[in-house]
């Protein structure tokens, strides 16, 4: 970046110095120079799943900088610059990693913000965010296309096609639906549920279960009438880091001693963006999530 | 009779110091202004070197679209006249309304507590705008981008005035309002729209959640010209006023009868301030979301340092407003960089400690 | 003499009390008025109404040829000054500047700068508070403030003296916080005003000062105006014993033949 900032700097002190047939030179040297797009493609990558494809397909590299929600594969956090909330990006910023595509999940903004970098030539593309297998289909290729690599996406579709279909495969062979409980954290000892039209919603749905909180929308803390009255047979504690502290022996008080679970002993616990980042490793997380659900359908297949 | 021709002259050149002091205070708070401008435009995420910044506006200036110049002048200049420019440009608005309108309502209400939003505008804004959030796409059914650049913004100044103009309506009673009564009345309105807020954020989604967050702690990350041309006619406004509100509000500071007895059309300079300063505010608050501290603290530096008479404190506000904002976005757009960082928790930052310490070291006799 | 103010059949309600009852009052250019009575007489409540500051419910005020109330805040207050009981003043003002205040009224008639700090530097020293000039005024004494306040109603008057206007001042318990000396010193610049053409119109609640200084006392009681006049006419024994509640003896001591009262013991059921 020192460098192209220098090499600029110089083009203007020419043209400062040589005065306007200097610039007219300049505009004629600049319509000859090659189009951007086929120069090497320079990414900003604006939500965790889209990180998460373009590192699969191998094209970190072209990554020059990411959004806070990019939290795996985790080095991309480490080595790439990081441009802010996926809600809360900065134009300047976003300019200043000389991008020349912008992939965000749709949803990121602000909208004035895009407007800026759209209105400086930057190539923005929003990808739907839909926490279903289509969605996550659709990013993959479409990621693909636009780094013009079809075949490593190609090759990658294909597989998390597959594992979906031997998912859904896998699922008619459950018997009885669990109620599952998807719970992102506690506060103050109450529980935070996933409802429906949530990322846990579909996943629950993925791996064979029912939404035990599906009688409400979205995210929220459940009070301990709500708890037994939704009945979970499993827990699925989403962790948001490897520190994450559950209350001590969840079961032995509550709300939760009165679960079904509690009489299984069903907590299972899955990193949150593993569980619900809706990316190339969701089937995988829905098929180990079916398999600790329902230990006996795990054999049929990885 | 000589001793008392001595004390008058020990006056005379008291008031001329004091004098001195305004006009020096004024010629440093200038140089502050303009020297944050200058460190604003060259600072940022994409570095643009101060030498740069001439040929940039030169070749903007020659070329009728510098699009075709130079790539790297090209994106520069777009960065500098598009996003930088706007951006400070807003901050020096911004800063000078808050700073302002900040100092009148302090006076206004007699409360050295007061800050630009007492008298409703915030809360309304924030309600409106968590409002539409959460809900407005049920509402209206625009699209999200619409919603951010235009519906949103238009909810928040339309809750603000509106909010306003509800206490105001509260506290006046045969054309005399009351500022006590609004002052109060104000305090239970917040205290309903943060129920409405949290009622808002009980039902809001996760990114909702984010973006009310996001909201509260303002950014001027959005600026463009669209919004610095609607902004700055409202500021204009306000800052117009100053000399005419200036005079009321000394007059103010003993009371409204005092104020009436001193010739001070004291309905007329409540109105008239109240109906700027919600415009104002209005207008900032829907371009950047609530933006704290700044016009609490500003005018009581202000007052540590010039001491208390509106002439010169309005136009200082004004000034030093402008510049704690510029300089506040500067540092945010680049701490964090290639992120921004909210701009609350900057002006919060800079202001707080800094007015603590002048609090600590000030002359005990000085009582806010 | 023409009155300069004069009021008819005053009379204030508000929530169903009638704190002023039909008060007749006129002040005269170059005479010194003071109101006295108990607390809650409803005097200052006259005074409001004097001032313009408070409509009455019924009667009027007027003011040379013109009704008080369609006389404009700006032209009032070139005619007429008022200093309250206790004045706050919100945020660190110096003496200086509360007193140049007095000439910021919006729509004046711009002074020279230097010009206008001659006033202030005047009126100060009228009210002995030059040398407290660049006091915060916050961090005065009651009394010291009151005395900034009175300065504060001079200079207002003496900035407007060019329109050539009579003018009237109005003061309620100037004397209040003061110590002697400053009373007296007071009362004596208010004297001087008068001698110059004011009308002064004062609530006071020294009887005695009253009597050794003014020219005409409105004795109230219960909102209502039970005596006026000079002095010596109307300030005797029943009269006091009736608005005050208080036994008096009044003597007529050598100089000047100025009556001065002595209470000294509350008058029995």
């Amino acid at each position: 970046m020192l460098q192209a900032v220098g090499q600029t700097s110089a083009k203007g002190r020419g043209i400062r110095r040589a005065g306007k047939l200097m610039l007219a030179l300049a505009l004629l040297s600049a319509a000859g120079a090659p189009s951007i797009a086929a120069e090497r493609l320079q990414i900003v990558s604006v939500g965790g799943s889209i990180t998460e494809i373009i590192y699969a397909l191998g094209a970190q590299e072209r990554i020059v900088a990411v959004d806070t929600t990019s939290l795996y594969p985790p080095e991309a956090l480490r080595t790439k610059p990081n441009v802010g909330y996926l809600r809360a990006l900065s134009a300047e910023g976003v300019l200043s990693q000389n991008p020349t595509l912008m992939i965000a999940a749709e949803g990121a903004g602000p909208a004035d913000t895009l407007g800026l970098l759209k209105s400086a030539g930057l190539r923005v593309v929003l990808l739907d965010e839909q926490p279903s297998t289509k969605s996550v289909i659709d990013k993959i290729d479409e990621i693909g296309r636009l780094l013009d690599l079809k075949e490593p996406a190609q090759a990658l579709s294909t597989k998390v096609r597959k594992e979906f279909e031997d998912l859904d495969a896998r699922r008619k062979t459950i018997a009885k639906p669990l109620r599952v409980m998807v719970i992102l954290g506690f506060q103050s000892g109450r529980a935070m549920a996933a409802g429906r039209k949530t990322a846990a919603d579909a996943m629950i749905a993925l791996a064979g279960g029912i939404n035990a909180a599906g009688a409400m929308d979205n995210y929220k803390q459940l009070s301990d009438e709500a708890v037994i009255d939704a009945a979970p047979d499993a827990l699925v504690m989403a962790q948001r880091g490897d520190d994450d502290v559950l209350p001590a022996n969840i079961f032995d008080h509550g709300a939760f001693k009165a679960t079904p679970a509690a009489a299984t002993h069903t907590l299972i616990q899955m990193n949150a963006n593993y569980l619900l980042g809706f990316g190339p490793r969701t089937a995988q997380a829905a098929h180990e999530l079916m398999s600790r659900l329902y230990p006996t359908t795990a054999a049929a297949k990885p | 009779m000589s001793a008392e021709a001595a004390t008058a002259a020990q006056v005379r050149s008291f008031v001329a110091g004091r004098k001195r002091r305004t006009h020096l205070g004024f010629l440093i708070l200038a140089l502050v202004v303009i020297l944050s401008v200058v460190v604003a435009l060259t600072s940022g995420p994409i570095a643009i070197p101060p030498q740069r910044l001439w040929a940039l506006a030169r070749s903007t200036f020659d070329g009728q679209s510098s699009g075709q110049s130079s790539p790297g002048l090209a994106r520069d200049a777009l960065v500098l006249f598009n996003i930088r420019l706007p951006r400070i440009v807003l901050a020096l608005l911004l800063g000078a309304a808050l700073g302002v309108s900040g100092a009148l309502m302090q006076g206004l209400f007699r409360n050295p507590l007061a800050d630009p939003g007492i008298a409703g505008i915030s809360s309304g804004a924030a309600l409106a705008a968590a409002l539409m959030i959460v809900l407005g796409h049920h509402i209206t059914g625009v699209d999200a981008a619409l919603m951010q650049t235009v519906v949103m913004p238009l909810a928040a100044f339309l809750g603000g005035l509106i909010a306003t103009m509800f206490l105001y309506g509260i506290a006046t009673r045969e054309g005399q309002t009351s500022v006590a009564t609004m002052l109060l009345a104000g305090i239970a309105l917040a205290a309903l729209a943060m129920a409405c807020i949290g009622l808002l954020i009980f039902i809001s989604d996760d990114r909702q959640l984010r973006d009310i967050t996001f909201w509260t702690l303002g950014s001027l990350g959005g600026a463009n010209w669209q919004k610095v041309s609607v902004v700055a006619p409202m500021v204009t406004l306000l800052l117009g006023a100053m000399p005419f509100l200036a005079r009321g509000m000394n007059a103010l500071s003993m009371g409204g009868a005092a104020a009436f007895h001193l010739g001070v059309p004291v309905q007329i300079i409540k109105t008239v301030c109240i109906v700027l300063v919600a415009l104002a505010v209005g207008v900032s608050v829907a371009a950047a979301g609530t933006i704290g501290f700044v016009g609490i603290v500003v005018p009581h530096l202000l007052r540590l340092a010039i001491g208390a008479d509106y002439r010169a404190l309005l136009p200082m506000s004004a000034m030093a407003g402008a510049a704690l904002l510029v300089i506040a976005d500067a540092i945010a757009r680049t701490i964090v960089a290639p992120a921004d960082l909210p701009i609350g928790i900057l002006t919060a930052l800079i202001g707080g400690p800094f007015f603590l310490w002048l609090l600590l070291r000030r002359n005990r006799n000085i009582d806010l | 003499m023409t009155a300069l103010v004069s009021a008819r059949s005053l009379s204030y309600a508000i929530g169903g009390k009638t704190l002023v009852d039909d008060v007749s009052l006129d002040l005269e250019a170059g005479l010194l008025t003071a109101i006295l009575g108990p607390n809650g007489a409803g005097k200052t409540t006259l005074l409001r109404m004097l001032t313009g500051e408070l409509k009455p419910t019924i009667g009027s005020v007027r003011m040379g040829d013109e009704t008080l109330h369609t006389i404009p805040a700006w032209r009032l207050a070139t005619r007429r000054a008022v200093m309250t009981q206790a004045t706050s003043v919100t945020f660190p003002f110096t003496c200086y500047e509360v007193v140049r205040i007095a000439m910021q009224s919006p729509r004046r008639k711009a002074a020279s700068a230097s010009a206008m700090d001659d006033t202030v530097v005047e009126a100060m020293a009228v009210a002995d508070v030059l040398h407290l000039a660049d006091r915060f005024y916050h961090t005065l004494s009651g009394g010291e403030q009151q005395r900034v306040q009175f300065a504060r109603a001079v200079c207002q008057l003496k900035s407007s003296a060019q329109f050539g206007m009579p003018q009237v001042l109005y003061l309620d318990e100037p004397t209040s916080n003061l110590d002697l000396r400053h009373q007296l010193m007071l009362i004596a610049a208010a004297r001087t005003l008068a001698t110059a053409g004011l009308a002064v119109c004062a609530i006071l609640h020294d009887v005695n000062l009253a009597c050794s200084h003014v020219d005409r006392i409105v004795m109230m009681k219960s909102g209502r105006a039970v005596a006026s006049g000079r002095p010596a006419a109307i300030v005797d024994r029943s009269t006091v014993r009736n608005v005050f509640d208080v036994d008096i003896l009044v003597c007529e001591p050598p100089p000047a033949g100025t009556p001065y009262v002595l209470p000294f013991t509350q008058r029995p059921g």
